[in-house]
């Protein structure tokens, strides 16, 4: 008899361990989602850590445990943002955020990830700041991770591609460097002034208008005058004005850069073909296979939301990966380890290889940029299309001259 | 050739202010009322010409046709919706009505803001030029389009110029915003009076809107800037004086383009700023107004 | 100086609710409370501006980006002390607020309100164009912050706003509150019957410009950081405008429950998204357009019925 008890006592105990078990087991990792929902970059970052937690809960979850999203629209306000922060954390208990790709809204919500001590990626935002104040005060902010390039990466990708793509077919001597007055690019353009010249080309004319900026006849006029062969740029801001005004003023300059808004697969449309020729740097583009799982990603995405990832969705998707990657390294979601799980990042994922400066770097914690690690691309639009022009390595196309832009004297 | 650049610069932009604050003066002479929504309503006539013409496909002429009949209705809608119940209403004080339909005109603003941005997220769009290809004159390189919306500018002014002055309606609105009593006692129904000039506003807004949509392009971010703009011009040309609006618009739409030029188009906005900043410390009234 | 007896029977509970919130509810609630305790201040110092002096003010975040970004950037580049950063900042919002009385005492309405208007746009512009020192668009960060705990937070700002609101209501009633009233509503009878309008309207520019600039930098360490999008756009000056004549205007108080109710409703709109902003600005314009009183005339609405 007291072997039956015995044996129902610890089939009962089996159980109930069990039990306890499946549902520590069963706890859901909630990851939150900060961004602007109305915006084209913006919208895609919450789909993007959605297909990823779908991919990743098909599959299994993270030891078992699923992710659960929680999304939240800022409204590109960073007051809203810090407010979504504070409710995501306290409320929602989320135990990592991915935030927005404006860098206004993620330099306020640092303070906050310190505070509350919650791990918090960005994947689109590039100022040099947030990168610069987590070396700053390691201690404190080491719970901001800075998913995307920073604008002195940024810059170093545009001139890489310069030289390697622009300077030969071009005959490319000079450039002008045209940039939104901006706290953004102070550091893109010191950049740009920088490698520009290392790549061949002597900084001719350096023009920093004013955000509020509709009419860039002025500007084009006083480029052209400088008479540089390429013009490089650091605009998000404005976008479309000074592209369809460079095309109907047919300024026979052709222009690469950083131009936010000409990474989206709208701007076609936005500017009514005014795009024709524009080159771009961009972390990644439809059709363009950087790694094996860009093309898989893409097509996945565009069918399941109805058109392509912006630059955010991109990084958004890889962060949620590498994020899953670190938990499971970590054995666990608490702050302190996760922070060092994700510090040892080496994924490769839709636009690169992923790996993180260091404490002792000057951008710590952000991508890492270079050949076989993350380069991002150069793009250009050409009848509709963003065709990939650098690295040779992933280019679908060849350079195609711009309209307005004769064919340099060989 | 930087003069004759800037002169032709200037001419294109500033017609455009121009015709955006006349409107609004308009409306501040005959009605007393200072629209605070009058960048929406711009943003609505030129979003809706872009949507008409690129994304639901009719053609730029039937777009931008399109695009000012939306800045009609938008206009309509703001008197009849905002500001006439204001000023019927008998809860808010003589002395307060100014506030209010201030206010009311904001919130209405920020409510069409947001529809727009909705709807079409708050990307800038760009409305198909009517006409394209460019123009070298003297060594200086234009688009068509500039000329074409410059061109479109002042004949709706001269258009506007002639009504008032010689239209008999046109004469009843220019006396109503002198004295409404008078113009009462002629017979006339202000009621009728005040739609009608708003018609008349709701018109212009819409052809500013459209011609700025293919010119610079807007977004539902420009609506602040615009309305601040258009304030500002019709406040340093004198509130309700038709002929100082356009004459402040060409002050400020040169002195911008100067600036741009001549100094840097990094402090394109301030020298205007700080004119307007100027004459309210010494000539409050602005250039034509009447105090 | 009389009290109204049953104002303070209606606010004292409602303060002592507030103080105990923090054993009840979540930090998120606590920090959602604690920016509209910081926001009623800046509704409540625009409605002596202009409830009482009667000056239209476009730009309450001018004299607020004053305060913020001067003690911001003392404490972000030279490491100050925080209540040395915030003296010196409401210092300087004082100096804005004096440059504005200037041209509001030679203009009247519009006029007035367009100088208010292009202040905060120079102000924008200026700081946009020294990003070095300001942080441009980007913003600031402030290293130092007052508290890390969000009960401490917020017991500050509810003390804060306790005591702004008594001070400015007290002012508001005071004889000489009585004489702006009446300099704002007819200056010339005021002028001729013997009371310096231009001494008094300056003063009241000049207390507003204070506890404005005061609360800009104190929500500037309780954030971490500064930003035109988050203290100075004119959409900023909007939402405080439209919570004070909400609230009701020439009431004080009437401010501080306008920014509760707006940023509450903001919140319980949350579901909507994008769409939100949309109602609480139609809820806005349908209270001015029928109940011009605002929330306080709907109040005393139901207690005369």
């Amino acid at each position: 008899m007291f072997d039956k008890v015995g044996r129902s006592l610890s089939a009962a105990l089996a159980a109930t361990l069990a039990l306890t078990v499946s549902a520590r087991a069963a706890e859901p990792i909630k990851i939150g989602v900060i961004a602007e929902a109305q915006s084209v970059a913006g919208a895609s970052i919450p789909q993007a850590v959605q297909l990823a937690a779908d991919e990743i809960n098909a599959k299994g979850g993270v030891d078992g445990r699923m992710i659960q999203v929680v999304t939240y629209d800022d409204k590109s306000s960073a007051a809203d943002a810090v407010r979504a922060f504070q409710r995501a954390v306290s409320e929602d208990k989320v135990q990592l955020v991915i935030a927005s790709y404006i860098s206004e809204v993620v330099l306020a919500l640092m303070p906050w990830s310190a505070r509350l001590k919650t791990p918090l990626i960005t994947p689109g935002a590039a100022s040099n700041e947030i990168s610069v104040n987590v070396h700053k005060d390691y201690a404190r902010n080491k719970y901001t991770f800075h998913g995307y390039l920073t604008s002195h990466a940024l810059a170093q990708a545009v001139c890489d591609s310069a030289k390697d793509a622009l300077v030969g077919l071009l005959n490319a001597k000079s450039a002008a460097i045209m940039s939104e007055d901006a706290a953004w690019t102070r550091p893109l353009d010191a950049a740009f002034q920088e490698c520009l010249p290392k790549a061949g080309l002597k900084v001719v004319e350096h023009v920093r208008f004013s955000p509020d900026t509709g009419d860039f006849t002025p500007i084009y006029n006083k480029i052209e005058a400088a008479k540089p062969d390429l013009i490089v740029t650091g605009i998000a801001h404005v976008g479309v004005q000074p592209t369809v005004q460079w095309q109907n003023q047919k300024v026979p300059i052709a222009m690469t850069g950083i131009s936010g808004q000409a990474t989206s697969s709208t701007f076609w449309a936005n500017t009514n073909g005014g795009t024709q020729g524009v080159l771009f740097d961009s972390v990644a583009l439809p059709d363009v296979a950087l790694t094996p799982k860009t093309i898989p990603f893409t097509q996945t995405f565009t069918k399941k939301y109805g058109g392509a990832p912006s630059y955010a969705g991109y990084m958004a998707y890889d962060a949620t990966y590498y994020t899953a990657e670190a938990i499971k390294r970590a054995g666990s979601t608490e702050a302190d380890k996760l922070v060092e799980a994700l510090e040892k990042t080496d994924y490769t994922g839709t636009v690169g290889r992923i790996t993180f400066y260091g404490k002792d770097d000057p951008f710590t914690h952000s991508i890492q940029y270079g050949k076989g690690l993350m380069t991002s691309v150069l793009g250009q639009w050409q009848s509709g299309k963003q065709v990939a022009i650098w690295p040779e390595s992933v280019a679908t196309g060849k350079i195609v001259l711009p309209p307005a832009v004769k064919p340099a004297v060989q | 050739m930087i003069a004759l650049q800037i002169l032709v610069d200037g001419f294109a932009i500033s017609a455009l202010y121009a015709l955006g604050a006349m409107g609004f003066t308009l409306i501040f002479g005959v009605s007393g009322v200072l629209n605070l929504s009058h960048g929406a309503l711009m943003v609505t006539a030129a979003v809706a010409a872009w949507a008409a013409s690129a994304e639901y496909g009719f053609g730029s002429y039937a777009g931008a046709g399109i695009g000012v009949a939306c800045g009609l209705v938008g206009a309509l809608a703001t008197y009849f919706a905002v500001v006439a119940p204001i000023e019927r209403s008998r809860a808010i004080p003589r002395a307060e009505k100014e506030i209010f339909i201030l206010t009311g005109t904001l919130l209405w603003g920020i409510m069409i803001q947001q529809l727009v941005a909705y709807f079409y997220t708050d990307n800038p769009k760009t409305v198909l030029p009517l006409i394209e290809g460019v123009v070298e004159f003297a060594g200086v390189r234009t688009p068509r389009n500039e000329w074409f919306t410059a061109l479109v500018c002042w004949v709706v002014i001269a258009l506007l110029w002639l009504f008032v002055n010689r239209a008999r309606a046109g004469k009843v609105l220019l006396a109503a915003s002198m004295n409404p009593r008078g113009v009462t006692l002629l017979g006339h129904d202000m009621g009728r009076i005040y739609v009608a000039v708003w018609a008349i506003y709701g018109l212009l807004a819409g052809i500013a809107g459209v011609l700025l949509g293919m010119f610079l392009g807007v977004s539902s971010y420009s609506v602040g800037p615009l309305t601040a703009s258009a304030f500002s011009i019709v406040v340093l040309g004198g509130l309700g004086s038709v002929t100082g609006s356009l004459i402040a618009a060409y002050v400020v739409g040169y002195l911008e383009t100067t600036t741009a030029y001549l100094i840097s188009p990094a402090y394109r906005v301030i020298p205007a700023l700080l004119l307007l900043v100027a004459v309210m410390y010494l000539r409050p009234q602005g250039f034509l107004g009447r105090r | 100086m009389t009290f109204p007896v049953r104002g303070l029977l209606l606010i004292l509970p409602l303060l002592v609710v507030a103080a105990l919130l923090p054993f009840g509810v979540s930090g998120y609630i606590l920090g959602l409370l604690t920016i509209a305790y910081y926001f009623a201040v800046f509704s409540m110092a625009w409605d002596l501006l202009f409830g009482f002096a009667g000056e239209v003010n476009f730009g309450p975040t001018f004299l607020i980006g004053l305060g913020a970004y001067g003690a911001g950037i003392l404490n972000n580049r030279y490491g100050l002390d925080i209540p040395l950063c915030l003296a010196a900042g409401t210092a300087l919002a004082v100096i804005g607020g004096l440059a504005l009385a200037v041209p509001a005492l030679k203009l009247s309405g519009p006029y007035f309100g367009l100088v208010t208007l292009v202040a905060v746009l120079l102000l924008q512009n200026l700081i946009v164009v020294f990003s070095d020192l300001t942080g441009g668009e980007i913003g600031l960060t402030v290293p130092d912050v007052i508290s890390i705990d969000a009960d401490t937070n917020y017991w500050i700002a509810l003390g804060f706003m306790a005591v702004s609101g008594l001070i400015l209501t007290a002012l508001a009633r005071s004889p000489a509150g009585l004489i702006l009233q009446a300099s704002g509503q007819d200056p010339v009878v005021a002028g001729a019957l013997g009371f310096n309008v231009a001494k008094h309207k300056i003063a009241a520019f000049a207390v507003s410009a204070a506890f404005s600039g005061l609360a800009g930098g104190l929500i500037v360490f309780y954030m971490g950081t500064a930003s035109v999008g988050t203290l100075i756009d004119t959409g900023v000056g909007v939402q405080i405008i439209i919570a004070a004549v909400l609230g009701g205007r020439r009431t004080i108080v009437g401010g501080a429950l306008g920014a509760v109710f707006l940023i509450a409703a903001g919140e319980l709109l949350r579901p909507l998204g994008s769409l939100s902003t949309f109602v609480v600005s139609a809820a806005a314009l349908a209270v001015i357009l029928f109940v011009p009183t605002g929330l306080l005339g709907i109040a005393s609405l139901r207690r005369a019925s």
